[in-house]
């Protein structure tokens, strides 16, 4: 079977639909889940009651299970409980409670990553805990855990390809239900190869323009 | 040149042995003869055509079929090797040579017919609607500005994308996530084989089906692109058991009385005309 031109052209509406949802659910997904880090990983190092151990948990939780699992819990489980969301915000909202654990424990990281002395100074200057994290403690954290973040946000993109199996359109949604019709298997996997490797370096781009700006200060 | 004439030859043998000679079969390939049992692709989710039997093995109209295509090239219907396939990898098992045949509630489509051969048409299957007892739907039309489920790769999900374009549609994997989704009302339909839908409803006093006809498909043998002589075979054995009223005996086998008449017709009248 050869590579047939001719038929891809005529799949290249259904697939732009499916491209700009993967760009949709992945980007809301990603601006979501570093919130949850940046808040999770606040709740943890300063130690709140309940909440830092709620996050902890959370965060085992997530990364102990498969995220198809997780996928399917929140489509197909969450409605048990009462809590049925749309087929979109099911998509966005596992991916994002995915990203989101991995996401608290980078900036953890680079929260731990700032030497002891830093925290010393700001003690000495009189900051408060929170002071700290918000002028100090944060901004450092995420220059430092820029990359781990960067290959999270990465896995995400990559990831939201689970979403079809709920029945998203996405853009491996698209595809498998065009092979599973049209049998063109060649032509659309290789589709989906460059259109998520497009997408992952773009954002890797943006990513590295990001840290080159971040890094400003403190080049001489 | 000489392969032309060979094939046609073979193919008049078939069409002979299908109207005259309904007794003699047709000589076996010997690609097939060699295997010393038959190789046959079966479902194991779909009664009443091939599911899994109370004791867990084999049963259903089709896999009745197979065992007594067994009969006939191996002389006992013990001389067969069933395999279970799904809806996505049957026609990719039956190309990478795990099987020489499919008797799988397979439709007759262009799409299909461009990767492997279809032997005569056995019966043909239409699809249907299924929705709660009280949904407002009560005709194919009622369906636009709704959500529809169906299965990816199925003749309902190309029958929709063809006559239906713009739908809300939800394209999930399995019969059971299709199911969970209708009884948790992520769409108000789930579109499938008729016949599939009449044993789940006959089931589930809380849904009920549409009952408008569409999407009719024949059913056929699938069997691999250049095997003109073996597809000869299967359709002189195919109008042997249509001759010999073996359909309805294996009907009344496996299909309860109340819910037998579509499955009868499907076997035994013309295909009926429907959108």
């Amino acid at each position: 079977m050869e590579f047939d031109l001719a038929y891809l052209a005529r799949q290249v509406p259904a697939l732009r639909a499916g491209f700009l949802l993967t760009i949709q659910v992945s980007a809301i997904a990603v601006l979501l889940s570093v919130g949850i880090g940046l808040v999770g990983a606040c709740l943890r190092v300063m130690r709140v009651p309940v909440l830092a151990q709620a996050v902890a948990a959370y965060v085992e939780f997530i990364r102990n299970t498969p995220l198809l699992v997780q996928l399917f819990f929140v489509f197909f489980g969450l409605p048990a409980l009462g809590l049925k969301l749309s087929l979109f915000w099911s998509g966005v909202v596992a991916l994002t409670l995915w990203a989101g654990a991995f996401q608290v424990e980078n900036v953890r990281g680079g929260l731990a990553a700032i030497s002891p002395g830093l925290r010393e100074a700001a003690r000495a200057l009189a900051l408060s805990r929170g002071q700290y994290l918000r002028l100090v403690g944060l901004p450092m954290a995420v220059r430092t855990g820029l990359p781990s973040m960067l290959n999270t946000c990465v896995s995400l993109v990559k990831n939201s390809a689970y979403v079809s199996a709920i029945g998203l359109q996405d853009l491996a949604g698209v595809a498998f239900d065009r092979i599973a019709s049209d049998f063109r298997a060649f032509e659309m996997l290789a589709v989906l190869l460059v259109g998520y490797l497009a997408l992952v370096l773009s954002l890797s781009a943006a990513v590295r323009l990001l840290e080159h700006r971040l890094q400003t200060p403190f080049r001489p | 040149m000489n392969k032309t004439r060979f094939a046609a030859a073979l193919l008049a043998l078939g069409l002979a042995a299908g109207q005259a000679v309904a007794q003699q079969l047709p000589p076996l390939p010997q690609s097939i003869r060699d295997h010393g049992v038959l190789r046959a692709g079966v479902r194991c989710d779909q009664p009443p055509y091939g599911f899994r039997g109370s004791d867990g093995g084999f049963a259903g109209v089709e896999v009745e079929m197979a065992r007594q295509m067994a009969a006939w090239a191996f002389g006992a219907a013990e001389k067969i090797d069933l395999q279970c396939v799904t809806a996505d990898n049957r026609i990719p098992q039956l190309n990478a040579q795990r099987v020489d045949l499919l008797i799988a509630t397979l439709g007759v489509t262009p799409e299909r017919a461009r990767v492997i051969d279809f032997s005569d048409a056995y019966r043909w299957g239409g699809s249907d609607l299924l929705v709660k007892k009280g949904s407002p739907i009560q005709k194919l039309d009622d369906v636009r500005n709704r959500t529809v489920i169906m299965l990816r790769g199925t003749t309902q999900a190309l029958w929709f994308d063809a006559n239906m374009p713009g739908l809300q549609s939800l394209r999930l994997n399995t019969a059971s996530d299709a199911l969970q989704a209708l009884q948790q009302d992520r769409g108000e339909a789930y579109a499938h084989d008729a016949a599939t839908l009449i044993v789940i409803a006959a089931r589930d006093p809380s849904l009920r089906l549409v009952g408008e006809p569409f999407a009719i498909a024949d059913a056929a043998v699938g069997l691999r692109k250049n095997e003109a002589q073996w597809g000869a075979w299967i359709n002189a054995a195919l109008a042997r058991m249509k001759a010999e009223g073996l359909y309805t005996t294996w009907l009344e086998r496996w299909v309860p009385a109340e819910i037998r008449q579509p499955y009868t017709d499907a076997f035994i009248k013309p295909r009926p005309t429907a959108r």
